[in-house]
């Protein structure tokens, strides 16, 4: 009678706990694969930030998986609108980590530290471009290979230009940017043009991130490393700033704190309703959703002018590097080192990179001729003619791009705030922050 | 006696366990982290009550939280007084009662991110083109200043949330005995002072009940801030919830921002609790 009566409770019991803990472990056994008991097979969790070229990397990957039996390669991807970091937490906190990972910079690499493999002794950080490995060097130890180099500046359409009689390439200084913008405006009308600009102040990593770089890196001597030691941010080039940003806030499409994205690039860009948008060249496949013609021979990319220091310049840098996981056995570790060295160094591909990534590489070795995209293109010119500014905001204090020095443009672009107060608030925001 | 105690906690076991490993248990870890140095990554180390103490110098936090407030007078009121009107509506004798009332429940299916989207859509798409075509320019430009995205969430939430309230009204509202009502009506009582002396007191409890979810779901918002404004302009319509998330996340700074969770918590408990007793009181019994 008693056991009777007692089994069915214990058995609702054990299913409800059951239950509950197979939801939790079953994701476990993928990557606690330890003593492999299928021989060498070895699982390469891949965790990475790039939208963009999801499709391509997986197919690659899948050719490397037929290539080399033996290695499986799970490659998850997290980003666009999404928060990678905020994933990537969730993730190790989880325990189920990756095998490979992106770190971003000189405060991830601070961050993540314990968790870092030594990569120097790949081929791909010997091939590594000079300068791309500055923010992920520690102790002369390699802690991350760069994905590719990336740039920005004020991408404008050939054809507005064209009609409205401007030669970009005199464009080489604020004083000209200027004149070109007031053309345009002049002649608004029969170009079809709502505005010149597109100021996309919602996004904070437009105008507090990209933007800044450009006139705050003279001041770290274009170093990440010096920008991510600095106790504090003078602002010198800060009234080059004010011009560059009023010039686009007053000639853009308004109310521009609430200009987004995908406002500033599809919906006016795209459709020649804006003639100008600061951006970079990974702006080239949501040019082409819209206009693909545009996006393969309409588009070109200026430099932003910091007067009074180098107004012909485009910011070229690394958006994110591969991290290995330290903590992972040593067979999976050298899987994913050598499935890197693969990927960056080797034939196939270096094809890959260039024709089916689109990425304009920052190893050596790649025939640059074959990068398709036209701003990849001119940003690379650019970059072989040395004429480039360094992205130090990988190097600013956690936040404070996005969050205190964004906040602020947001605040000086609705009337809220004047630049001197911007200035005043946004320093006082950088030194606390290094106390 | 003894063996009915141990049937009593096994029976309770499972839901026990289920609310200790979901809540009491996260909670608890949450307190903890609140004392450290956590940043999500780096095994923590205690620092004590710096953080809290952190948390009275922080703007941006007592501006979230001021938002916050804000906002939940405002929405608790509109959410209310739509959802009781909604509710006197369709238990009035119409052919259309039950359409209606599907009608009116229906933003409520409607996930918060989605509705925010729609409605961030509506704001600055549709007002602004209405605005343009009859020349009202206090239409256009919505959710770029601070005054219009705070009516922006306000009207976003009490469109999602009237319905919802509204069936628990009605069920409070149909649950009025006719026999008072024709009594009273008898008395001579005119339809204003029916509802006011004799429905209304008879409905309190569904006050007590809609009073606590309007708000603690409005003091805790949070998809449709991100979805709706994502904070902006200048993080003006910031609520707490998200200040809390970007401390997390953004800045990178985990333990503080359990420090603040931990002090919202405090708060919408205090509130939330206080709500209820005073209602309770006003309850009556039929």
């Amino acid at each position: 009678m008693k056991a009777k009566k007692l089994f069915p409770a214990v058995l609702s019991l054990g299913l409800l706990i059951g239950g509950g803990l197979a939801g939790c472990s079953s994701s476990d056994d993928k990557t606690s694969g330890e003593g492999g008991k299928d021989g060498d097979k070895v699982t390469v969790d891949i965790f990475q930030f790039k939208v963009e070229f999801k499709d391509q990397f997986e197919d690659i990957a899948k050719a490397y998986e037929e290539a080399n039996e033996g290695v499986d390669i799970n490659i998850t991807t997290v980003g666009g609108g999404e928060d990678y970091g905020a994933a990537l937490k969730s993730k190790f906190a989880s325990g189920n980590e990756p095998t490979i990972y992106n770190v971003g910079g000189p405060q991830d690499v601070a961050d993540w530290e314990d968790k870092l493999a030594d990569l120097s002794d790949t081929d791909a950080a010997k091939a590594a471009l000079s300068g791309t490995l500055e923010g992920v060097t520690k102790d002369d130890k390699v802690l991350g290979l760069p994905y590719n180099q990336e740039g920005y500046g004020f991408i404008y359409n050939k054809a507005i230009f064209e009609k409205a009689g401007i030669d970009p390439k005199s464009i080489t200084s604020y004083s000209a940017l200027e004149e070109a913008v007031k053309t345009l405006d002049s002649k608004k009308k029969d170009l079809g043009l709502t505005s010149v600009f597109a100021l996309p102040a919602k996004e904070t990593w437009v105008t507090g991130l990209h933007l800044s770089n450009v006139f705050l890196a003279p001041e770290f001597d274009q170093n990440v490393i010096n920008a991510f030691e600095s106790k504090e941010v003078t602002f010198e080039h800060g009234d080059a700033f004010k011009k560059v940003l009023d010039l686009q806030n007053k000639y853009s499409d308004q109310p521009t704190v609430s200009l987004d994205y995908a406002k500033q690039v599809e919906e006016l860009f795209s459709t020649g309703k804006a003639a100008i948008i600061q951006q970079g060249n990974w702006v080239s496949g949501s040019i082409a959703g819209i206009d693909e013609e545009l996006a393969n021979s309409g588009v070109g990319i200026l430099p932003i002018p910091v007067e009074g220091y180098k107004e012909d310049s485009i910011p070229v840098g690394v958006p994110m590097y591969w991290a290995v996981n330290s903590n992972k056995d040593e067979k999976e570790v050298a899987a994913a080192k050598e499935f890197l060295d693969w990927l960056y160094t080797s034939e196939e591909g270096k094809t890959a990179v260039i024709e089916d990534f689109k990425f304009i590489p920052a190893y050596e070795g790649y025939d640059a001729s074959k990068i398709s995209d036209p701003l990849a293109k001119e940003i690379y010119e650019y970059s072989s003619a040395g004429k480039t500014l360094a992205w130090t905001f990988m190097g600013y204090p956690t936040g404070w791009g996005q969050e205190k020095l964004g906040i602020n443009i947001q605040k000086y672009v609705s009337g809220e705030m004047t630049w001197d107060e911007l200035v005043e608030e946004s320093t006082k925001a950088w030194a606390e922050a290094r106390k | 006696m003894r063996n009915r105690n141990l049937w009593y906690w096994l029976f309770l076991a499972p839901a026990l366990t289920a609310l200790a490993m979901v809540v009491l248990l996260p909670l608890a870890y949450g307190v903890y982290y609140s004392f450290t140095d956590w940043n999500g990554i780096k095994t923590p180390s205690f620092v004590g009550l710096e953080h809290y103490k952190a948390l009275f110098y922080e703007e941006e936090f007592r501006n979230a939280l001021w938002f916050t407030t804000k906002f939940t007078i405002v929405s608790v009121f509109l959410i209310n007084f739509f959802g009781l009107s909604l509710a006197l509506l369709v238990t009035q004798k119409f052919r259309t009662n039950n359409i209606l009332r599907t009608i009116f429940f229906m933003p409520n299916l409607i996930g918060g991110l989605i509705l925010g989207f729609i409605w961030q859509f509506i704001f600055t798409k549709v007002f602004a083109s209405v605005g343009e075509l009859i020349g009202v320019e206090a239409l256009e430009g919505w959710l770029s200043t601070e005054t219009t995205g705070f009516w922006a969430m306000a009207i976003l939430m009490s469109w999602q949330m009237a319905g919802y309230i509204m069936v628990i009204y009605i069920s409070f509202l149909e649950g009025v005995p006719q026999e008072l009502l024709e009594a009273a009506e008898i008395d001579g009582a005119n339809s204003f002072q029916r509802f006011y002396h004799v429905t209304f007191p008879l409905v309190m409890p569904a006050f007590t009940v809609s009073l606590f979810l309007t708000l603690s779901n409005s003091f805790k918002l949070y998809d449709q801030n991100l979805s709706l404004t994502g904070g902006g302009p200048y993080n003006s319509t910031q609520m707490v919830a998200m200040e809390i998330f970007k401390t997390a996340f953004v800045e990178n700074a985990m333990a503080f921002a359990q420090a603040k969770a931990v002090i919202f918590f405090l708060i919408v408990a205090a509130i939330s609790l206080t709500q209820v007793y005073i209602n309770k009181k006003r309850e009556v019994e039929m």
